[in-house]
């Protein structure tokens, strides 16, 4: 190519650090990353595990499994919009993912409001700041696995709004890790469910807009 | 005149008449996107034409952004083998231009964001490079158009001017454009007609041309 062109020169400089740099093809990198985002999720199942597995406790079966199924919903939902590409290289819209990250917590939060009001009983109970603190650390760490996951399928591929994209894999991880949580926790009341099971999913929200951007931005190489 | 005076501003940038408008672009599109889909497949030899297919677009972008040859071949170069290394991420029947402008831009800003200022506010001289001019007196008023444009465009909002610059420079459809700046068609349509009166406004002696060419 001449003139405003490129130079030749420089295809033939592309093409030939294109193929002394080994880059994987699609199918394989499709395989890395469900495997990268099953290893994630196994996390999850393993931290489950490890503090004895989902209970029911004395709490009322329909509320929890109703909770929980809505909840589940919620975090595909999340991970479906939040952190799949969808169509297109360049992900959802940025409006969308917005969308993600702030309705996300609503969400969980008015099914919970929801599922309690029409299980009356279940809106208040003994929880205490020592289980709304156990509940805050323990959801994150549900949450680790999964964020672990989107982070790795996510890293590195995102040149348009990468903390928007940061603040939805938050939000889905977050959800997941709120799922998991109300799987364990015996507690039921509006205020414990808040503080200790959705207030966390905001702080991975935010925390994925700060840390997660980093990973998921697009990066120029230092060379 | 005025033809010589836009054939000119083509000269200095190539594509601000020649990139084909949308009903078009769906033709050329479908070279890098085929491209991109057999390497992505591991055809190792279709990176050759995805390369080709974007290469002098993507060029023409940069070297307007940063009135430097040298930068915008390496900013080139980055895209280029930034696409090489997501070539296990690219989503069958997707889009390969909005993501190359993207990858361009987003290497563009980081560039700039580092403290190394590209966009230059000043008239970049940009060598015409072509053998077939026009006679000298309509490259010289085509010049001056030229420059006139890039003096607006540097005052535009960036938003405007970034949404100007890839519906009608770089041939990107609106919907395309919106994709690159990551907001809705709306807006990016909202932006470019903004920027287009301000255009309008400043070069209104002139403009009757673009507005019979490129609506």
């Amino acid at each position: 190519m001449s003139g405003d062109g490129p130079s030749a020169e420089l295809r033939a400089r592309v093409l030939a650090a294109a193929r002394a740099e080994a880059a994987p093809v699609r199918s394989e990198g499709a395989r890395h990353r469900a495997i990268g985002v099953a290893i994630g999720f196994a996390l999850a199942v393993f931290v489950s595990v490890a503090l004895g597995g989902p209970a029911l406790s004395d709490r009322q079966a329909r509320h929890t499994a109703l909770l929980g199924a809505a909840w589940m919903l919620v975090a595909i939902a999340a991970t479906w919009i939040g952190v799949s590409r969808g169509r297109s290289m360049l992900g959802r819209p940025p409006a969308w993912r917005l969308l993600v990250a702030t309705l996300t917590p609503a969400a969980l939060l008015g099914s919970a409001l929801a599922a309690g009001l029409s299980w009356p009983s279940t809106l208040s109970d003994d929880s205490n700041l020592t289980n709304h603190v156990i509940c805050m650390a323990l959801t994150p760490l549900f949450a680790f696995g999964p964020l672990v996951g989107f982070a790795f399928a996510r890293r590195a591929s995102d040149p348009i709004a990468p903390e928007l994209s940061g603040a939805a894999i938050g939000a889905a991880a977050g959800a997941w890790g709120s799922l998991a949580i109300e799987l364990h926790c015996s507690h039921t009341s509006l205020f414990h469910v808040a503080v200790g099971h959705v207030l966390p999913v905001v702080a991975m929200t935010l925390a994925g807009a700060a840390v997660g951007s980093r990973i998921v931005a697009l990066r120029a190489r230092t060379r | 005149m005025l033809g010589f005076a836009v054939a000119r501003v083509a000269v200095a940038r190539p594509s601000l008449v020649d990139v084909p408008r949308d009903t078009s672009m769906g033709v050329r599109r479908a070279e890098p996107d085929l491209a991109m889909e057999r390497y992505a497949a591991g055809d190792e030899s279709a990176f050759g034409a995805v390369y080709d297919a974007l290469a002098p677009r993507l060029y023409g972008y940069l070297l307007r952004q940063t009135h430097d040859r040298a930068r915008a071949e390496d900013l080139l170069q980055q895209t280029m083998l930034h696409m090489h290394r997501a070539r296990d991420r690219f989503i069958a029947g997707a889009e390969v231009t909005p993501w190359a402008f993207a990858i361009a831009r987003r290497l563009l800003v980081d560039g700039v964001r580092r403290g190394r200022r590209e966009i230059l506010a000043d008239d970049g001289e940009l060598d015409p490079g072509a053998s077939d001019a026009p006679p000298a007196d309509d490259l010289v008023q085509a010049r001056e158009l030229a420059t006139r444009i890039e003096r607006v465009l540097a005052r535009l909002p960036q938003s405007q001017r970034a949404a100007f610059e890839l519906i009608k420079q770089e041939g990107l459809s609106v919907a395309e454009a919106a994709q690159v700046l990551g907001t809705t068609v709306a807006a990016v349509k909202l932006r470019a007609h903004r920027a287009y009166e301000a255009l309008r406004r400043a070069l209104g002696d002139v403009i009757g041309g673009f507005e019979g060419g490129r609506p």
